[in-house]
């Protein structure tokens, strides 16, 4: 420990040596979302200095991406942040389609943009259970669920999976809705919003919900930005920014939705910040459900999309045989993907994530680069913890809606 | 007025009034799984392995075309085949599917030519050990009568043909593909 660490030890009287209190946190503790280790040097109960220590869900992505085709290497981006992996699949696809300059169909468009949206009602559903539980709100957590439940049954019928889905794929997605997808999808977005209003009758004024959440981890809109803090942690600290709308990418350009803000920048603020992104994803899945009948009949995936057993090599026809002793005509061998870089990011339900690319003209990415929100987010804890009891801790570690298999890939 | 609503509570007594409404007045939606409830998953699901058996020969449908080993993004199939010198047909000799690897994506069975392997919508299995989730060729096949058994006639999974994509992306024995 004590080669990455520094121990501060401090001289009480003089002559007396005395050391901080330092303590483990994880990496099997229930409330911080997975396997994050976090480093606390105390003093009695107040946080002194912090360390986050990540690395214990590592599995390469990046790597094993480098060595998959494109379209299998979507396959690895639902074990990413797999509370929303419709999200990462987009994210991926995007990056793929600018390399091979595809034009995706305006109902495969809408199809992701849905699948996106409703990600993002997972995700905060799912964040704001564990949140509340770890603060003390049991039956919040089970309200969630029971919600959360509703909407896995429909990607269930979307795509066969309810959890890692691959249901994007280079140039579209993998199928198109059936009537009872599209029945079940409106009878959830007119049932939800009295849901959310459900959650909010329970903790939005709760006294114990204030207390542990208002004035905690404070974060001013400028130290925000330089702790390159994203998505509903930064609108929280009243920064309007969200990828969806200032670089709109599928179907979000045609959508109305408001962005939401907060004031003050504390726990509660992006609490507030997510439970109206709740109600403006259900506004925007009801108005891609709107626009569906117009593409009716349209193919969800592009002519010239790749099939999902892309060619290692295509040989250029062969020129017309010259007769000619002792040479062999051989056609040559063309780019699978144009060589090349490109890079995509997209409004992940816990902020931005972007992919880079790099293709050298194989049909596998050269390189794969993927920066997630998590990880970004989890190198903020020190500066938030700061100066706060061990039991905020728990708030701030939740308030960030982290995943550990987003942050260590 | 707030000092009286925080004297007397009120925030809590709706929270509390909101959790007995929906003891008294909503069914539960919790199921009682495996004793009373066997949830039937959507088709589509991709479930337990399978290979198509043919009816009309008693064994697989499959080509050997390798084209479900070449796609796998985990690497969990295992085909070997020998070549019939009178008819220049490939023979499946060994088929496996590595259960514990798979990451049940369902490319296989899209790219499957001939409809001959299925991630079928069965979701109750399990092992106690690692060799009985490593299926062999005579395993896949038992798991496609069992699942077949449970099915109505004729059976269509949704990946053999997914819905929307164009033509052009199917092999031609599936553009008519109706059914097994």
């Amino acid at each position: 420990m004590a080669t990455y660490l520094e121990i501060n030890k401090k001289q009480v009287n003089g002559e007396k040596w005395e050391e901080p209190f330092y303590l483990n946190m994880g990496p099997q503790h229930p409330s911080t979302h997975g396997v994050l280790r976090l480093f606390l040097e105390l003093e009695g109960e107040t946080i002194v200095n912090c360390t986050p220590i990540i690395g214990y869900l590592h599995r390469g992505v990046e790597k094993l991406g480098e060595n998959l085709n494109y379209n299998q290497a979507i396959v690895l981006s639902d074990r990413l942040d797999y509370i929303a992996s419709a999200a990462n699949n987009t994210a991926f696809a995007l990056a793929f389609e600018k390399l091979m300059n595809l034009e995706v169909p305006r109902r495969a468009k809408l199809l992701r943009t849905i699948a996106c949206e409703m990600a993002r009602i997972c995700n905060h559903l799912l964040w704001l259970a564990t949140h509340a539980l770890d603060i003390g709100a049991m039956t919040v957590f089970l309200y969630c669920f029971r919600d959360r439940e509703w909407l896995l049954n429909i990607y269930e019928k979307i795509c066969g999976a309810r959890l890692t889905h691959t249901y994007v794929r280079v140039g579209g997605v993998r199928q198109d809705f059936t009537q009872e997808i599209i029945d079940d999808l409106y009878k959830f977005t007119e049932e939800f919003p009295s849901r959310i209003y459900d959650y909010e009758t329970l903790i939005d004024v709760n006294r114990i919900w204030l207390k542990r959440t208002k004035g905690i981890a404070v974060v001013p809109p400028e130290d925000a930005i330089n702790l390159g803090l994203t998505g509903p942690c930064l609108r929280g600290s009243g920064v309007y920014y969200d990828v969806r709308k200032f670089r709109p990418y599928d179907a979000y350009g045609e959508v109305n939705f408001v962005v939401p803000t907060g004031k003050n920048g504390d726990t509660y603020d992006r609490y507030r910040v997510r439970m109206e992104e709740l109600r403006q994803s259900n506004f925007i899945i009801r108005q891609c459900l709107d626009k569906l009948p117009e593409t009716e009949g349209e193919p969800v995936l592009a002519e010239n999309a790749p099939d999902l057993l892309m060619p290692e090599k295509i040989k250029k026809p062969e020129p017309k045989p010259v007769p000619k002793k002792g040479v062999i005509f051989r056609g040559a061998d063309v780019p699978v993907v144009p060589p090349g870089e490109a890079f995509a990011a997209i409004e992940s339900p816990k902020g931005e994530l972007s992919v880079y690319v790099v293709s050298d003209g194989s049909n596998k990415p050269w390189r794969l680069r993927v920066r997630t929100p998590s990880f970004v987010h989890i190198s903020a804890i020190p500066y938030m913890a700061k100066n706060h009891m061990i039991a905020d801790l728990v708030a701030i570690i939740g308030t960030l809606d982290i995943v550990l298999g987003d942050s260590d890939r | 007025m707030k000092i009286l609503e925080k004297a007397l509570l009120i925030e809590i007594l709706k929270g509390l009034a909101l959790t007995l409404r929906k003891m008294l007045f909503t069914k539960p939606v919790t199921i009682e799984y495996f004793d009373k409830v066997r949830p039937v998953p959507a088709p589509g699901f991709r479930g337990r392995h399978a290979l198509v058996r043919d009816e009309k020969t008693g064994d697989t449908l499959c080509v050997a075309c390798m084209r479900c080993v070449r796609v796998c993004p985990s690497k969990c199939i295992n085909v070997e085949y020998e070549v019939d010198k009178e008819t220049r047909r490939r023979k499946v000799v060994k088929y496996e599917i590595d259960a514990l690897r798979c990451v049940y994506c369902g490319y296989c069975e899209e790219v499957c030519p001939v409809n001959a392997i299925v991630l079928t919508e069965w979701y109750e299995y399990v092992g106690l050990k690692r060799e009985d989730l490593f299926f062999n060729k005579e395993k896949l096949l038992k798991n496609w009568d069992e699942f077949i058994a449970t099915q109505k006639r004729p059976y269509l999974n949704p990946f053999w043909k997914p819905r929307g994509i164009p033509e052009k992306f199917l092999p031609a024995k599936k553009r008519q593909f109706t059914g097994v």
